[in-house]
């Protein structure tokens, strides 16, 4: 063996890196996916009318990410074409094997309320919508129980996990549902002419979600500020280390403060100024996934 | 049969960070390049010209509750009764869930086999009676002790009993069983800010 090779080994931990990149793709497109999939049942599960143009185009996109989101985790796994492993050996304190039943049970129902509703089956769309519903947000809230039972990384084992992983889905669903009806609106639609009532009711929850999204993300950072030695590292990793400029200046003041003025401000309510917002939205979540899965395993351990 | 519990214990102040044990453990265990089962960690006290290095051979700590195998999806890494986490190489998946939990960072991917791989103190070896964990074997100042925990005559049982040692990281509650004698408090801990140094 080349000796040379076996001295020059760093003095602390080499290096692992345990989920990355792939890993942060995975938590966007399930967190868009759950999204897209709430804002779907808002017409035909709860019956607002107003949101009946998002319906299909929400539980497409809703299937489609979720048959995309788990290549990337393929992609990450080692020995991909053991996945079958999962079902056979199953560790009830294992979230990533609730995952495999979750990841599996969501797009079926997802396909079936979109067969009811392409069919035009109002009463079987509601009851697949509502199942859909706790499915939706358990198919993302396991995936902040991923990042919670690794309990080595102190950004990552706090209960907000869950909720600020389902907080952050709803903000860019919605981000991504304001884009989808301009979108569709402006170059499908018969008129040609953007269903403002929509986006602004769009608009107005994007508004809130960011309030609280912002709030968690407050609560969160404030507290390991002031934690123990490992949670204060993390959360100077975050605001003047080395994921500060992602963290403070990609994540919150672009994707969630510069958003919520243009959002909150009723002089530019305008379709454009809406669909900006929603980019810089959509952007600044994809941010925060990558904070959070890279910046917590971030800090070498020993 | 009386029920066996190996333990471990390292003396710092024997340790002269000669990598030995770093070396029989990549020869024993067939670790490929780049990766390691144990290593040892090395941080300098003191200010020119009064320093001093403190070693700190790392390996895995075989914890009475691992956080390991408990986010195992596929229960390919489990305790033996023995204490010893051993991994299936045949059932592990290569998720890396095991990686992202372990407290130590003793868990990497095999770069051939592709799944989950760490020290499990020569298990195989220990176990087909080739006498104790390679690195226990090689350390040449014999600043390492082997043995089963539940055996009050054992030389392990022994030294606990009147030395005082500590582990790493006992706030993880994982219930690591590598005990040290002479524990630096900074070298327990990582080594700066951010990683750096």
């Amino acid at each position: 063996m080349d000796m040379s090779l076996l001295y020059t080994i760093p003095h602390a931990v080499p290096p692992r890196e345990a989920f990355g990149l792939a890993i942060a793709i995975y938590f966007y497109l399930t967190g868009l996916s759950a999204g897209s999939f709430i804002i779907s049942t808002l017409a035909y599960g709860f019956g607002m009318e107003k949101y009946k143009p998002l319906g299909k185009v929400g539980v497409v996109l809703a299937t489609l990410l979720l048959i995309a989101a788990p290549m990337f985790l393929l992609l990450h796994s080692g020995r991909p074409l053991r996945a079958w492993h999962l079902f056979v050996y199953l560790n009830g304190t294992s979230p990533i094997s609730w995952g495999s039943f979750l990841l599996t049970l969501y797009p079926i129902n997802c396909i079936i309320y979109g067969f009811f509703m392409f069919r035009g089956n109002a009463k079987l769309t509601k009851i697949f919508g509502l199942i859909g519903i706790p499915l939706a947000i358990m198919v993302h809230g396991y995936t902040g129980f991923i990042l919670s039972f690794a309990k080595a990384h102190a950004l990552w084992r706090t209960s907000m996990m869950p909720i600020l992983f389902l907080t952050s889905a709803m903000v860019s669903g919605v981000a991504m549902m304001i884009l989808v009806t301009i979108i569709k609106d402006r170059f499908f639609g018969k008129e040609r002419k953007v269903n403002t009532e929509v986006v602004f009711g769009l608009g107005k929850m994007l508004l809130w979600l960011l309030v609280f999204d912002l709030f968690l993300s407050f609560s969160d950072l404030s507290v390991h500020y002031f934690g123990e030695a490992e949670s204060m590292e993390a959360a100077r990793l975050l605001l003047t280390g080395t994921f500060a400029p992602t963290f403070i200046g990609v994540e919150t003041l672009m994707g969630k403060v510069v958003p919520l003025v243009l959002v909150a401000n009723t002089r530019t309510r305008n379709v454009m100024v809406y669909g900006f917002a929603a980019v810089l939205v959509m952007v600044g979540i994809f941010a925060m996934r990558c904070n959070v899965v890279l910046g917590g395993e971030f800090i070498p351990l020993l | 049969m009386a029920k066996t519990r190996y333990g471990f214990l390292i003396d710092l102040r024997r340790c002269i960070g000669c990598r030995t044990c770093q070396v029989a453990c990549k020869a024993e265990n067939d670790v490929p390049l780049g990766v390691y089962r144990t290593w040892v960690k090395e941080v300098e006290k003191g200010v020119y010209p009064k320093v001093r290095r403190h070693f700190v051979p790392i390996l895995c700590n075989q914890c009475e509750k691992p956080a390991c195998t408990r986010v195992c999806p596929v229960r390919a890494t489990y305790s033996l009764p023995n204490g010893i986490v051993y991994i299936d190489p045949h059932r592990c998946i290569g998720c890396r869930y095991c990686m992202a939990a372990c407290p130590y960072s003793v868990r990497f991917i095999h770069p051939e086999r592709k799944v989950a791989q760490k020290c499990d103190w020569c298990w195989p070896r220990v176990r087909d009676g080739f006498g104790p964990p390679a690195c226990v074997a090689s350390c040449p100042t014999r600043a390492m002790v082997f043995g089963d925990l539940t055996d009050p005559e054992s030389e392990i049982s022994r030294i606990l009993a009147r030395v005082p040692t500590a582990v790493l990281k006992p706030e993880t509650g994982n219930g690591p069983m590598v005990f040290y004698i002479g524990l630096d408090d900074e070298a327990a801990r990582l080594v700066e800010a951010g990683g750096e140094e």
